[in-house]
């Protein structure tokens, strides 16, 4: 019959096209290495891609190169997949996994199942409830609270404040938010006017922004909360007209646009355009840092050597403010260890590529590292 | 879309039974060789644990898509579907405890709250006679509103006994319990298609009016399908309650577009009247094996989404070749055109006298003075279109009230125009493909494609921009093009073809940007977006200027009246000498190229491109158009009237963003409001 012909060809074809894309798995590695595979949820934004590019680099490290053989895939934002993927994982010989959890919860079952099989489960950035899961994260709730209490402390305790939120239904949003409306209930003086759903992006903070001051202007907004987009409030402010003395203290994220913004205003760098330059701020900037899935992958392998590692790692909370900011100019581990923490944008052109990279714990890991997957060298 | 209602006799021989269950049988075989494949590949067999744990972790789908088969058999859309999975799972989490008793009645709970949801929709649908796809939609919202007030993160727990009863083994070793549940559901499935009712969805998906004629309660019919549904969905909330264990309200919003890829993948038509449920459960598995196949060929991260386009694209094409298939039919054509062209026997070849037929005396002219007055011309699309506005009055009153500066303040009209441009913009594109009766789903990715392209060669430079947008246009154009043709010439699913190159538009972005978009908008183009000329900002004559140019391309070119001829009936169309293949084609290319505008735009107005910023377009540009009085399944709507639900929805989003309402409050409000706009827009009959 000719649909079945037509199948077996479609089929071939459908093969020949993943031999191609696929790097062939070389099922003859070379002995002793450890099968470590990531999970990954999501891809499509700068902070999974530049974690994903830490973890690549950390995987590729001389020490790491002929001791680890990395698999890196992509669940997408459906929980189900997730499980099944981490399914298929242990199947396929996994010796540790390293997670980007979608979901904190839904992952349990597989996960013991996986643990009972001797696998290391290690999440990052997200957490995974189940007890037998290693964990690495900041705690989000000190990240809505220390940023709050600055916002409290800079705007000396009155004032109107706007809060754009991340996703909703997520533990990291729901943790931070409710954090910072705790700090923010204890001032009376202090009035939220408006709040918007910013889904961590800052595309969506600037059409949420434009939404708000369409019914507000910026002489009724004394200040700014945000997960994601202060680096687009402080761009609306230029574009509507203001100084770069009066823009608004805002509490946000680490994208390096933002960094670049918090410098005095007569820092010369290289590469600066748009509202992408320095402009004395007034910030405090905070992040989940992009580093923790090298991290991850650096813990599970020693775990792998046999060492002890905690199931929580608690990750110190980058911040950064107008006294702590300091441009990099190459960025390397050595460099940023010295206290640099923002980046030339002729070298970092995405003003929304996330800056808080350094870790202490990961010296394999640099400036390279997230732009491209070059572990130090 | 007749076929299976007829013939439903002894037939001659086995040809007629296994066309009529080929796309069921093409996705069994797409899954063996998966399956095959996976084996193969992974050089081991596949064990039994293997196989329970797939059939567990495909289980919720399938059930899932048991119940959305059975609304689309019957001609409608359920948007519904993973907003009801989530709110049973936070609900369950929340309430169930470890015993018989309380697990048995929380169980029956979850089936329950399906079923109320399902009484909602099927309420407006089969009562109130209102559109499937936008009382869903709005039904969608005010359930997630729901549930997020249910649980505002993840948390809870479900009783592992729960876990053990539904996703552990029926026969330990041999036969998991899904499998089960699953085989019953397809027992259960045969029993009603042999009944009066199971003939009466495929029939009242066929042709609704016919059927009315034939005797058929049509609203009663669509009552039961929806509250089925709804029923399906609860079992599926129970079902991924007892698989993770745990409660998460943002568990089943992703599955959505998973249940209308499983549903496409198992042969089941969108449109109503063809497919079977069977089918659907094994697109399920399909795309459960996606995974698995993924990872034992070890498909890089950035192209898995290509991979996946790849599968979608083949598992519903191998399913439309052979030698009745448009793929075929359109070779045909061509090669009949090419010969009669090498024998000089083409029409225009010819040549001759005019043969367009003549208008007999001038009667016709006669009878053309006669102008009816403009309220009597326009009725219909007055009726239609005029809801939208209505609300939108009322929400700039209402904005009025609460921020005292609205109906008065030019800054309020400005920022809602540049704001509304974007879905102005997509609404043109869109609205023409659905009036064909058609849906565009790749404007996601196109949008961030084409933003990300735009930055990357712009760089910032005002004379890049001369040369970049004019290419990034043409990509639009191209990407409209490739959908095109996918719809005209393969056959396919406007949903398949779209979603397929959705996926395929994703990897390109990623492989692209490598994951980070480099790049920026130029001075002028921010400008436009941000800037200010005699006192406006620049973009607003423009979309001044483009909705004049949508409502008379829409409404006064011959292209927008074949269009619209293609809506009410493409055999008819084309009966009556509309060149359909090639209005189509063209229409998803005025798509591709809004997106492309659209995401051009949306780079001015942020000052850079980001990957994931056309996922915040997709669903209003459906809501808009179908909010704006345009019939989902084609031929009736108008322009003018879309722009009144981008109007609408935008100033809605506005009033809501200025407040400190919880979003979950926002999201029932907002559900609220879409479905009072379409009960006004209900047909009074």
């Amino acid at each position: 019959m000719r649909p079945w012909s037509s199948l077996v060809k479609a089929t071939v074809a459908a093969a020949m096209v993943f031999g191609l894309c696929g790097q062939s798995g070389p099922a003859a590695a070379a002995e002793k290495k450890y099968d470590v595979y990531l999970s990954m949820s999501y891809i499509g934004n700068d902070w999974q891609a530049e974690a994903a590019n830490m973890v690549k680099a950390m995987a590729a490290q001389k020490d790491f190169a002929n001791k680890v053989n990395l698999q890196v895939q992509v669940a997408g934002p459906n929980a189900q997949r997730q499980i099944q993927q981490i399914n298929a994982m242990v199947e396929a010989g996994a010796k540790a996994i390293v997670v980007y959890p979608i979901s904190p919860t839904a992952l349990n079952g597989v996960v013991k199942n996986a643990c009972a099989r001797g696998v290391t489960i290690i999440a990052y950035d997200s957490e995974i409830t189940e007890p037998c899961a290693y964990n690495v994260s900041i705690d989000q709730e000190e990240a809505g609270r220390v940023t709050a209490e600055w916002l409290v402390k800079k705007l000396n305790g009155k004032g109107n404040i706007v809060v754009i939120t991340g996703v909703p239904g997520t533990s990291v949003d729901t943790l931070r938010t409710k954090a910072a409306k705790e700090v923010f209930a204890k001032h009376p003086n202090i009035k939220i006017v408006a709040e918007a759903v910013g889904m961590w992006s800052q595309a969506v903070a600037r059409t949420e922004l434009s939404k708000i001051l369409a019914t507000h202007n910026w002489d009724q907004i004394d200040g700014l909360w945000m997960q994601v987009g202060c680096y687009t409030a402080n761009s609306m402010q230029i574009e509507a007209g203001r100084k770069e003395a009066d823009l608004k203290p805002c509490a946000g994220e680490g994208a390096n646009g933002g960094r670049i913004q918090m410098l005095p205003i007569s820092t010369q760098v290289e590469g600066a355009n748009g509202t992408y330059r320095p402009m004395g701020a007034p910030r405090i900037s905070y992040a989940s840092p992009p580093y923790s899935g090298a991290l991850a992958l650096k813990l599970a392998v020693e775990k792998l050597q046999g060492k002890q590692i905690p199931k929580l790692t608690k990750l110190p909370l980058p911040i950064v403010t107008n006294e702590t900011i300091k441009l990099c100019k190459e960025g390397s581990w050595a460099e940023m260890k010295a206290g640099c923490n923002a980046f030339l944008p002729s070298l970092v052109p995405n003003p929304g590529w996330f800056a808080s990279i350094f870790s202490a714990q990961t010296p394999e890991v640099g400036f390279q590292a997230a732009l491209v997957g070059q572990p130090e060298s | 879309m007749s076929a299976t209602s007829l013939g439903r006799g002894a037939s001659p021989s086995f040809a007629l039974p296994l066309a009529r269950h080929r796309g069921l049988l093409v996705a069994l075989a797409v899954f063996v060789v998966l399956l095959t494949v996976t084996d193969l590949v992974s050089g081991g067999r596949v064990s039994y644990f293997q196989v329970s744990f797939l059939s567990s972790g495909g289980a919720t789908l399938a059930i899932a898509a048991i119940g959305e088969t059975l609304v689309v058999i019957s001609g409608g859309f359920d948007l519904s579907v993973g907003a009801v999975i989530s709110l049973v799972n936070v609900v369950l989490a929340t309430s169930m405890r470890d015993n018989p008793e309380s697990m048995m009645a929380w169980s029956m709970a979850g089936v329950g709250i399906g079923i109320v949801a399902g009484l909602f929709n099927a309420f407006f649908i089969a009562v109130m006679r209102l559109q499937s796809i936008v009382v869903t939609l709005a039904t969608m919202f005010i359930v997630q509103g729901i549930t997020l007030l249910a649980m505002d993160k993840p948390g809870g727990a479900i009783p592992p006994t729960l876990s053990t009863l539904i996703v552990g083994d029926a026969v330990p070793g041999f036969v998991p319990m899904p499998i089960v549940i699953l085989a019953a559901f397809i027992v259960l499935w045969l029993y009603i298609k042999s009944t009066r009712f199971g003939t009466a969805i495929y029939a009242v998906g066929s042709d609704a009016e016919a059927s009315r004629s034939t005797g058929i309660h049509v609203s009663w019919i669509q009552f039961g399908v929806y509250v089925l549904a709804g029923a399906c969905y609860g079992l599926a909330g129970v079902f991924v309650s007892a698989q993770t264990g745990a409660g998460d309200p943002l568990i089943g919003n992703p599955m959505l577009l998973q249940v209308f890829t499983a549903i496409v993948v198992g042969g089941t038509q969108l449109g109503g009247g063809r497919g079977g449920p069977a089918g659907s459960i094994v697109g399920a598995y399909v795309l459960m094996m996606v995974v698995n196949i993924l990872l034992v060929l070890n498909v890089s991260a950035y192209y898995s989404t290509l991979a996946e386009g790849v599968i979608l694209f083949l598992a519903v094409l191998s399913g439309s070749l052979g030698r009745e298939a448009p793929l075929a039919r359109h070779v045909r054509e061509i090669i009949a055109r090419l010969r009669a062209w090498n024998r000089g026997m083409l029409p225009r070849q010819l040549g001759g006298a005019n043969r367009r037929l003549a208008f007999v005396g001038k009667s016709a002219e006669a009878a053309a003075p006669v102008h009816p007055p403009f309220w009597a011309r326009h009725r219909e699309s007055l009726r239609y279109a005029l809801p939208a506005y209505i609300c939108f009055l009322v929400v700039i009153l209402a904005t009025q009230y609460v921020y005292d500066s609205a109906l008065f303040s030019w800054q309020y009209y400005e920022s809602l125009i540049v704001l509304s441009s974007f879905l102005a913009i997509l609404a043109l594109g869109q609205g023409a493909v659905i009036l064909t009766g058609g849906l565009d789903l790749s404007l996601p990715w196109s949008i961030a494609l084409c933003g990300v392209l735009l930055a990357g060669m712009v760089k910032g430079s005002d004379a890049a921009l001369a040369y970049a947008l004019p290419l990034v246009l043409l990509a639009g154009c191209v990407i409209g093009l490739v959908n095109g043709l996918g719809v005209v010439f393969l056959g396919l699913s406007p949903i398949v073809a779209t979603l397929a190159t959705n996926g395929i538009l994703q990897a390109l972005a990623l492989l692209y940007s490598n994951g980070t978009p480099d790049g920026f908008a130029s001075p002028s183009l921010r400008w436009f977006m941000t800037g200010h000329i005699l006192g406006t900002t620049p973009v607003v004559p423009f979309v001044a200027a483009f909705v004049v140019v949508a409502a008379f391309t829409l409404s006064r070119t011959p292209f927008g009246r074949r269009i619209y001829g293609i809506g009410n009936g493409e055999r008819v169309a084309a009966l009556s000498g509309i060149t359909v293949g090639r209005t189509l084609v063209l229409v998803y290319v005025l798509s591709g190229f809004c997106a492309a505008l659209v995401g051009s735009l949306l780079t001015g107005f942020s000052g850079q491109a980001s990957l994931g910023m056309g996922d915040e377009y997709l669903l209003p540009s459906i809501a808009v158009v179908v909010v704006g009085g345009t019939l989902i399944t084609g031929g009736r709507g108008d322009y003018l009237g879309m722009l009144g639900g981008v109007l609408l929805l935008t100033a809605l989003q506005t009033l809501l963003a200025g407040t400190t309402l919880p979003y979950a409050t926002r999201a029932i409000i907002f559900g609220l409001v879409i479905l009072g706009a379409v009960v006004a827009l209900r047909e009074k009959n």
